[in-house]
């Protein structure tokens, strides 16, 4: 699904002028390839993520979703998505099964069915066995796979990443982006990946769209064209140094633009 | 990979975890030489030994089991009305801006009164049956169950909420699947309090108004009256030992209806 974001605006009711958290944004999310949405926090990177999910509405622009098979029809925000939040949202009453099939029980898919299912996915991120467990009992990392499951059973095009893998410890986080790189590689979904890692964001990304400190706009573009299926071994690659020198001085400006914005907001 | 282990037993010493025994026995140790050696009236404060004898005697003649064994029905009956009427209109209350206004202003003024205040109108208008007995520990254990399950809707997570709607749920599934589950440990706790509140109310209605003869509050303000005060040591006994009973059946019933609430609470 091609994603044209065009012109978009949102602005935050603070109960005086606004606070304008998009300003302007104009970007095209090519179909099949993840793009990292790298910048400082509060750049607006998870609104603009939630705009195109339809979680949020903007103030003002335009998205359009298309599927380049059949471009006559475009999507709704939020119709052709599935998002997986930064601090999970997992059911805390349902186990790991329930959880992963919840969005299949909620479209009334029979019992055995969306159980076939879920079955299935929660296999394929490697939770085998896992099945009735509380998802309190599970490790960071294993509800991480849970909440990964619960998003890629919906099985839509888009699948919308809120820095996922923030919270991680470093072993774990390796292993979850060579999971999610080994599951984009097979099924190709269009991925937005926000993150602040600019590890990450080369690692994972096809295109990093770094953005500035608030408000948020998009600074540059930077193609990533390391080979697929990419590992972590990438990361001593001079391509990989030159790519990381490259980003980390276009976001270390936007980095202490923000830290200024906020020790402003603080001193008043 | 590793599943998260639960904590474990504390791994005290020995004579850290024989402590609590200890001082209780201690404890009764030191009033039975005090009462022996100081010869204190029974009437006044008799000796734990004597206290026992008369508890193993209201036992053996079946008093003590048949007045609990009212008093439990009757805290049952009350937690149960008050317990299904302050779910469900606090979870109306929640899911309805209508609704909560319209009972917000009653439950604000009669929250806070002081529910035995209530006893003599009850009185007058239900007499001393089973009704008066009923009604008073119903009304004042609704209060903290319909309070705390409003709350638990109202303070439902947001993301838990959009998650849902992002998953395809309607506004339907969304109270019914995530709004209502989510309250759950909030209800737990309103009728922690409800129970509570259930049992100091049978007992204070049996005390005060009711006619019916029966009841461990009976049993101690009968015992109270003739200076029986062995008996009255022995129902005071047996009514500490139900209370915490009941906590804690009560506990084991919210783990095994929703082991993943403890904790949430």
């Amino acid at each position: 699904m091609d994603i044209f974001v065009e012109n978009l605006v949102q602005i935050w009711d603070d109960g005086g002028d606004g606070i304008t958290a998009l300003d302007g944004i104009t970007h095209h999310f090519a179909s099949a390839k993840l793009t990292c949405l790298l910048g400082p926090s509060g750049c607006g990177k998870s609104t603009l993520t939630q705009i195109v999910g339809g979680i949020e509405q903007a103030t003002s622009g335009t998205i359009r979703i298309i599927d380049p098979a059949n471009p006559a029809t475009p999507a709704r925000p939020g119709e052709r998505s599935v998002m997986m939040w930064q601090n999970l949202n997992l059911f805390p009453w349902r186990n790991v099964i329930d959880n992963v099939a919840f969005g299949l029980e909620m479209a009334g898919v029979p019992r055995a069915q969306r159980y076939a299912h879920a079955r299935d996915m929660i296999a394929s991120v490697g939770l085998k066995h896992f099945e009735e467990k509380r998802c309190s009992q599970l490790s960071g990392g294993m509800r991480q796979r849970v909440a990964l499951a619960r998003a890629l059973v919906m099985d839509q095009p888009i699948l919308l990443m809120d820095e996922p893998f923030a919270a991680l410890d470093a072993q774990t986080k390796i292993v979850m982006q060579e999971e999610l790189t080994r599951i984009f590689e097979r099924m190709r979904k269009t991925i937005l990946f926000v993150t602040h890692a600019i590890d990450e964001a080369i690692l994972l990304g096809d295109e990093v769209v770094v953005m500035t400190a608030r408000p948020g706009r998009i600074k540059e573009v930077i193609k990533i064209d390391l080979p697929r299926p990419r590992s972590q071994e990438l990361i001593n690659t001079p391509e990989f140094g030159d790519l990381y020198d490259r980003i980390l001085h276009l976001i270390r400006e936007e980095v202490l633009n923000a830290m200024q914005q906020q020790n402003e907001a603080a001193a008043q | 990979m590793s599943i998260k282990k639960r904590p474990k037993k504390s791994q005290d010493p020995l004579w850290l975890r024989l402590l609590p025994i200890a001082s209780v026995v201690l404890f009764l140790a030191i009033w039975e030489a005090v009462v022996r050696l100081r010869g204190i009236a029974p009437i006044i404060l008799p000796a734990p030994s004597a206290i026992a004898d008369y508890l193993a005697l209201m036992i053996a003649d079946g008093s003590l089991p048949f007045h609990l064994g009212v008093t439990f029905l009757r805290i049952m009956a009350g937690f149960l009305v008050a317990g299904f009427f302050g779910i469900l209109l606090g979870v109306l209350m929640g899911m309805s801006r209508i609704v909560s206004r319209l009972l917000d202003p009653w439950i604000a003024a009669l929250y806070p009164l002081p529910k035995i205040s209530l006893i003599p109108l009850l009185i007058i208008w239900l007499g001393t049956g089973e009704a008066y007995i009923l009604t008073i520990s119903a009304i004042s254990a609704f209060f903290p169950v319909v309070i705390s399950t409003y709350a638990g809707i109202r303070q439902a997570d947001q993301g838990l909420l959009r998650a849902a709607r992002d998953l395809g749920a309607n506004e339907r599934q969304v109270q019914l699947k995530v709004v209502i589950p989510a309250a759950v440990p909030s209800i737990f706790s309103g009728l922690h309090l409800g129970m509570g509140v259930t049992i100091i109310l049978v007992v204070a209605a049996e005390m005060i108004g009711a006619s019916s003869q029966s009841g461990m509050g009976y049993l101690l303000i009968r015992y109270g009256q003739v200076l029986e005060t062995e008996k009255v040591f022995a129902a005071l006994l047996v009514l500490a030992v139900f209370g915490g009973v009941i906590i804690k059946a009560q506990e084991r019933i919210d783990r095994w209806i929703a082991p993943w609430a403890i904790g949430h609470r």
